[in-house]
């Protein structure tokens, strides 16, 4: 890290922030870019079929169909940029990108391996330090303004599907928002802190310490939020084959409708970052107290790995719930049971537990 | 009148909604592993141009127009095929030749032109059903495709290769000089 | 960074008040709220800023963004007759404001502590520090705004749904 920074004539810390920003943000959109085969390759699978697989470098290396998502990114890139006529043309052309940024920042404040100390100095595995006043409500302030690129990307399209979709879509994020924070509050309460390094230092190593066990409840509910938060199927209201067209995205094309579909997947990333850290103990690596720093990164990308499957295995395991069902389960079901959640977890802990 | 819907007691369990599609994972998942797992021989998808489906043996697919041993033509020209056709896509213009040394004296005919608009025919069977001689077979390869209208137009020696190489047979280009006469092979 | 952000409140708020369209008025208003929650993380207190995200942009802006759609008017409402009064009577109202605003600014602790030198720098706000605050200081205040929130609830619910 000196020698990295001596070269580039800045101090370490600055070194170290660049390099952690350029490595968690191309590895977020690599995993992001990934995940849009795995998941049509995972639904294949879980439907007896193939998926795509023919797509190879220079027409010969056929990595198991892995260079279609080049293929698919070259063939984006290069249509043509369509813009109907009647669009709120700015608005368009912000909509992309302010559904993309907020889905990448979420991640900053993820640590995403344990700390090392190198030439006396400590260095920590997250874009921002831990410590920083911000926490986990950073990651919770940046998911609410992920409603914001498909509001805006429904509204500017001036279509009426298209509005249909982005406002259930905003309606379910924001209602679902209230059970997620409910959730994510008794985990603050239970930890005495809301730093996610303090977060996962305080589940330690064993796998039954982890937030999951006690706060099962907490778990299902923060889960299920997060596939509303995220646009994903049981939860799918910004789009809907078969009554609003393809919802906030029907008139995009081209490289601005590639855009919103990886913040789609940037998103489900940073919700599964945001799963494996409260509930899943983070780096931590089970029954192992002190892991080596690639242990402890090896452990939480494969534990992120793992999440983001199970939103793509339950995508193409339940249908779309209906609107008013999704609506009474948010309201009725979610809050209620994260309410619950918070109370049993204080009445516990007043009573020295 | 309508239809006494029978409602689904739900036990407490398949209430709590988390059971049920813990269930449904593990099917979904049981087929990803089995799919996973599966040769790619062995799975329902025929991948195309590297694995072809082999036909039923009642398949109708592209005609053939069927030969004698020394290669002459079994068609004898008699216009039923065409008269049977509910597209109208087969024509042919009969010729007759008699070479007195092999025919024996007799008149024969076979079709100078025989020609099949491949883009019209339905191959719906019915020439061959009307064929008197079994000249005229549907076989089983269904790739018929080109690039422009014109070669869709199969002649007469396009229809009698057709099926050539898969029976390893020679390509033949015209008809040959029969070299016995045409009814002791017919027998 | 202190101008960036104060740039973008300005701007946005300018922006918010010049813009016609409605929908790009309250995204304007969006970039405002976040020049704000800058200049909280600057005055070391990234909890208010924070706060400031999921609320303001997160929660209420969606809200009204979303009720302003619903009503779908695209076309702009003409103002009534104006009557010279009503400016006068604004400016004289915002600049009470801004005097208030300036004076509080002026009086407050933090700041005095600012111009002394040595004095220990304040520490950035903690979501704990907040929490204790407010339910150990100002939980008449906290507990007296919930209840007025509540009834605002059940009026809300009782006036839009006429048959319960």
């Amino acid at each position: 890290m000196d020698t990295l920074a001596s070269l580039l004539h800045t101090s370490p810390a600055l070194a170290w922030m660049v390099v952690k920003i350029v490595i968690v943000f191309s590895a977020v959109m690599l995993l992001a870019s990934v995940w849009t085969w795995v998941e049509r390759r995972g639904s294949a699978m879980i439907q007896d079929r193939i998926g795509p697989n023919r797509a190879a470098l220079f027409g010969r290396i056929r990595i198991i169909g892995l260079a279609q998502l080049l293929a698919d990114g070259i063939k984006f890139f290069f249509k043509e940029d369509l813009e109907p006529t009647d669009v709120n043309k700015g608005l368009f052309w912000l909509a992309p990108f302010l559904a993309f940024v907020p889905a990448m920042m979420g991640f900053a404040v993820i640590p995403f391996g344990r700390d090392f100390v190198s030439g006396g100095a400590t260095y920590h595995l997250s874009v921002l330090d831990p410590g920083n006043g911000m926490g986990m409500l950073y990651p919770m302030a940046i998911g609410g303004l992920a409603v914001y690129g498909v509001l805006v990307a429904a509204w500017s399209s001036n279509n009426k599907w298209s509005i249909l979709g982005g406002m259930r879509a905003s309606a379910a994020m924001v209602s679902y928002e209230i059970g997620m924070s409910l959730a994510v509050v008794s985990i603050f309460m239970t930890t005495g802190g809301y730093d996610p390094a303090e977060i996962i230092s305080a589940q330690g190593s064993l796998p039954w310490h982890w937030n999951v066990v006690p706060q099962f409840l907490g778990f299902i509910v923060f889960f299920t939020c997060m596939f509303a938060e995220t646009n994903r199927l049981p939860f799918d209201f910004a789009e809907g084959e078969s009554e609003i067209v393809a919802g906030f995205n029907t008139e995009y094309g081209s490289m601005k409708f590639s855009l919103l579909a990886l913040a789609e997947y940037a998103h489900l990333m940073t919700a599964s970052a945001l799963v494996v850290t409260l509930f899943f103990g983070g780096w931590q690596v089970p029954f192992v107290a002190h892991p080596s720093v690639g242990l402890s990164i090896l452990s939480f990308v494969v534990k992120l790995l793992f999440f983001a499957w199970v939103f793509v295995w339950i995508r193409w395991t339940l249908p779309r719930f209906r609107y008013d069902q999704m609506m009474r389960l948010g309201w009725k079901a979610m809050l209620p049971m994260s309410m619950v959640n918070l109370v049993v977890h204080a009445w516990l802990m007043s009573h020295g537990r | 009148m309508g239809v006494v819907v029978k409602k689904v007691e739900l036990s407490w369990l398949d209430r709590t909604y988390v059971w049920p599609v813990l269930k449904g994972m593990g099917i979904t998942f049981k087929h990803f592993i089995k799919q996973l797992f599966t040769p790619t021989s062995k799975r329902y998808t025929i991948q195309y141009p590297d694995m072809k489906k082999v036909m039923p043996a009642g398949y109708r697919g592209l005609h053939e127009l069927k030969r004698f041993e020394d290669g002459a033509i079994k068609c004898v020209a008699c216009f039923m095929c065409a008269e049977a056709c509910p597209a109208r896509c087969i024509s042919i213009e009969a010729e007759e030749f008699s070479d007195l040394n092999i025919t024996q004296g007799f008149e024969e005919k076979r079709p100078q032109v025989f020609k099949i608009d491949m883009l019209r025919c339905i191959y719906c069977g019915m020439c061959e059903e009307a064929c008197p001689k079994d000249a005229i077979w549907l076989r089983n390869d269904y790739e018929v495709a080109a690039y422009d209208r014109l070669s869709m137009q199969f002649g007469k020696w396009d229809l009698m290769n057709t099926y050539a190489e898969a029976d390893g047979k020679a390509r033949i280009t015209e008809d040959p000089i029969p070299s016995a006469p045409r009814r002791a092979i017919a027998m | 960074m202190f101008l960036a952000f104060a740039l973008i409140t300005l701007l946005g708020a300018l922006g918010m008040l010049l813009q016609k369209n409605i929908i790009v008025a309250g995204l304007f208003m969006v970039a405002s709220f976040f020049g704000v929650a800058g200049l909280f993380v600057l005055l070391g207190n990234p909890v208010a800023a924070a706060l400031q995200i999921i609320v303001y942009t997160g929660a209420i802006l969606v809200l009204v963004l979303f009720v302003i759609m619903m009503l779908n008017s695209h076309e702009e409402e003409p103002a009534e007759t104006s009557r010279p009064i009503q400016r006068w009577v604004s400016v004289v109202l915002s600049l009470a404001l801004a005097a208030g605003a300036v004076k509080l600014v002026l009086a407050s602790k933090g700041l005095q502590q600012l111009a002394e030198k040595g004095a220990p720098v304040p520490q950035g706000v903690t979501l704990q520090g907040v929490g204790a605050v407010l339910f150990a200081n100002h939980l008449l205040g906290f507990e007296v705004a919930g209840l007025m929130l509540l009834a605002a609830m059940v009026g809300a619910v009782a006036l839009t749904k006429r048959n319960l």
